[in-house]
């Protein structure tokens, strides 16, 4: 959510506040883990009437998730996740449900009863499981928590005292005399900002519970800190190729708290749930093992949104723990879908470094061959292209390349 | 005292009001006699509106709605010859899987976007002018209506809310201020909206299209109450019963005269 007011709105909305007494504090604390324990149990069901008419809009709403043909038909992948979400879920570990969508989107959501969403832009960041554990255990801890509920009813109840000073200011100023408009307009600014506040509070809840659920599986929990600095570099950079700055406006209307923030939290949070003595893993060569039939599909995916600032940080970052013919591959991809000036340059670099690793793909030969021929080179292009026609010989175009070689 | 009295005249001429709007194919006939229809899984809400004016859904309203309009549906249908089934579940019809249901659901809400849009939102299109209704699900639903048996399809949306205690609380503080000149007599928030949608599982195509809205300008009045087996009633014969054929029929029928 973005509201954009000016520094004299902002000032002004202050002083309403206070007015209206909306605000019930004003520092942001850290949520202490310790403090995180779950609001529900195994098997919980809605209890109150509020509660019920969610569950039964949300149970129709998994439904269409459920058979949404988004979702990755990868029967392998999501028995991983669900194990994943059975081990940091915490005592409602075995109700939760998790799907796999394919959006190539940084992002995961959960449901209020009990269903997440985890995007496959999520999957393709991630370095190792801790991290891919870490966001969903924050995910977990939403439900835990009764969060969206407790949501629901802190909008309702700000709505409602709103409602009823603003029709109270309204007619008491009628019966003075008074024009209460702008008193109004400023304790509503309140509210808005009150609403805000309270999301943020939750989403720091669940960052303290997911950093306990993660470190208690056995997880590094300073894999969700690790998370953020991926965000955030990954912001930075899309921003820096478009010529524009991040968003840096997440003080006071950020539905999230500001990611530095939190991610000091994190920190601070991981080395409060550690114990002396136990061994933290990050199960790198797992993930990796898991994620290496639909890592091709995420990079491409990830690629072909030509965001190539985002897309650089991404390769980038996967590339911490060594570059590979998929990876370089792909960074020739994000210059040559950019096409600006020179970009075929680092197209080309991009191709020829990925043949030098044994996992190149075919269509790394193929785009080899291609930049080769336009430099001129025929010799080396006819024995990438024939590189290409070995290792995909039924390939749509293969007729097509085998033209370019003899004529 | 004369101010307030005025002001809850006008108030309650503003009250609310009952609309439909209903389009048809061209050469629509609206089905008699020996007729089979399958009613796609009804969508009903029912909520209460809070203070602030959010509506609030309610499990056990929304079931017992479903059900008074299914009763009311089935007899209002086997009024006019028609043989009915209501699909309650995905999978409810042999010969047909629950995904070929779930992606004709799907398909039908994209069509009847599209029919929202371009029919009632005023994003009229120079190529359906004249033309009634002119949409179409195509092969998918003649392919149900084959496997089936059934003539015709008809997809439903219910929606109805009701205002808390607090929003009427709301609403009479608004009309008291109308004595020291503050006025608010209509807040509204609560009311019903609906619409039905028929297809011609022959043809594919969407025949008929109804939206029925009865909204209460003062928080408090209903406009009717899905949750009664009269409110129920009530609300299939405002959607349903005053089937129109569609132009062509009608001129025929008016020359024949």
């Amino acid at each position: 959510m973005t509201v954009l007011v000016s520094r004299r709105d902002l000032m002004t909305g202050a002083g309403a506040l206070a007015a209206a007494g909306l605000v019930t504090g004003t520092a942001e604390a850290r949520v202490l883990p310790k403090d995180m324990v779950p609001l529900i149990g195994p098997g919980y069901r809605a209890v109150d009437q509020d509660e019920k008419g969610l569950w039964q809009l949300m149970e129709r709403v998994e439904e269409e998730v459920a058979g949404s043909n988004l979702l990755v038909q990868d029967p392998a992948l999501t028995a991983y996740l669900r194990d994943l979400i059975g081990n940091v879920g915490g005592p409602a570990a075995r109700d939760m449900r998790i799907y796999l969508a394919r959006i190539p989107e940084f992002n995961a959501v959960m449901f209020p009863t009990g269903f997440s969403v985890v995007f496959t832009g999520l999957l393709l960041r991630m370095r190792n499981e801790a991290q891919l554990a870490g966001v969903i255990a924050h995910e977990s801890a939403h439900f835990l928590r009764k969060h969206q509920l407790r949501q629901w009813r802190d909008t309702k109840r700000k709505t409602d005292v709103f409602s009823f000073l603003a029709m109270g200011a309204g007619v008491a100023g009628g019966a003075a005399g008074v024009y209460a408009g702008d008193l109004v307009r400023l304790a509503q600014f309140g509210t808005i900002l009150s609403l805000l506040k309270y999301n943020r509070t939750l989403e720091a809840e669940a960052d303290a519970m997911g950093v306990r659920l993660l470190a208690e599986a056995g997880y590094d929990p300073m894999a969700m800190s690790e998370t953020w600095e991926q965000l955030i570099g990954e912001l930075d950079l899309s921003a820096k190729y478009r010529r524009k700055r991040r968003d840096r406006d997440f003080s006071l209307f950020s539905t999230h708290p500001a990611p530095e923030s939190r991610m000091a939290d994190l920190k601070l949070s991981a080395a409060e749930v550690r114990h002396a003595g136990r061994q933290y893993e990050a199960h790198r060569d797992r993930y990796l093992a898991k994620l290496a039939a639909i890592r091709p599909t995420l990079l491409d995916d990830q690629v072909k949104l030509n965001d190539p600032g985002a897309s650089q940080y991404v390769v980038e970052t996967l590339a911490k723990d060594g570059w590979n013919g998929l990876l370089r591959f792909h960074e020739g991809e994000i210059w040559r879908l950019r096409n600006r000036r020179d970009d075929h340059v680092r197209a080309a670099q991009g191709y020829a470094a990925a043949t030098l690793y044994a996992d190149a793909p075919a269509d790394a030969w193929r785009w080899h061959g291609i930049m080769l021929m336009k430099q001129g080179r025929r010799s080396e292009a006819n024995a990438a292209f024939a590189r290409y026609l070995r290792m995909a010989p039924n390939a749509p175009d293969a007729p097509f390349v085998r033209q370019m070689m003899v004529s | 005292m004369r101010r307030l009295g005025i002001a809850l005249v006008a108030g309650l001429a503003l009250g609310g009001c009952v609309q439909t709007r209903q389009y048809a194919d061209v050469e629509f006939t609206p089905p008699q006699g020996d007729y089979k229809l399958l009613v796609m899984r009804p969508d009903v809400s029912v909520g209460s509106v809070t203070t602030g004016g959010m509506v609030e859904p309610r499990a056990d309203w929304t079931e017992t709605a479903r059900a008074k309009l299914l009763t009311a549906l089935k007899a209002q249908q086997a009024g006019r010859g028609g043989n009915v089934m209501v699909l309650e579940k995905r999978d409810g019809i042999a010969g047909v899987s629950a995904e070929q249901v779930a992606e004709l659901e799907r398909l039908h809400y994209a069509v009847g976007s599209s029919i929202a849009l371009h029919r009632y939102s005023g994003a009229y299109l120079p190529t359906k002018r004249r033309k009634g209704l002119d949409w179409t699900l195509g092969g998918d639903a003649v392919a149900l209506g084959q496997r089936t048996g059934y003539d015709y399809a008809l997809f439903l949306h219910a929606e109805d809310s009701f205002a808390s205690d607090g929003r009427v609380a709301l609403q009479v503080l608004g009309i008291a201020g109308c004595l020291v000149g503050f006025c608010a007599p209509t807040m509204g928030g609560a009311g019903q909206f609906a619409y039905a949608s028929l297809v011609d599982l022959r043809t594919g195509k969407v025949v008929w299209f109804n939206v029925l809205s009865a909204e209460s300008q003062v928080a408090g009045i209903k406009m009717g109450d899905i949750r009664t087996d009269a409110g129920a009633a009530q609300m299939v014969e405002r959607l349903l019963d005053r089937m129109k054929p569609g132009r062509e029929v009608r001129r025929r029928q008016k020359a024949a005269q």
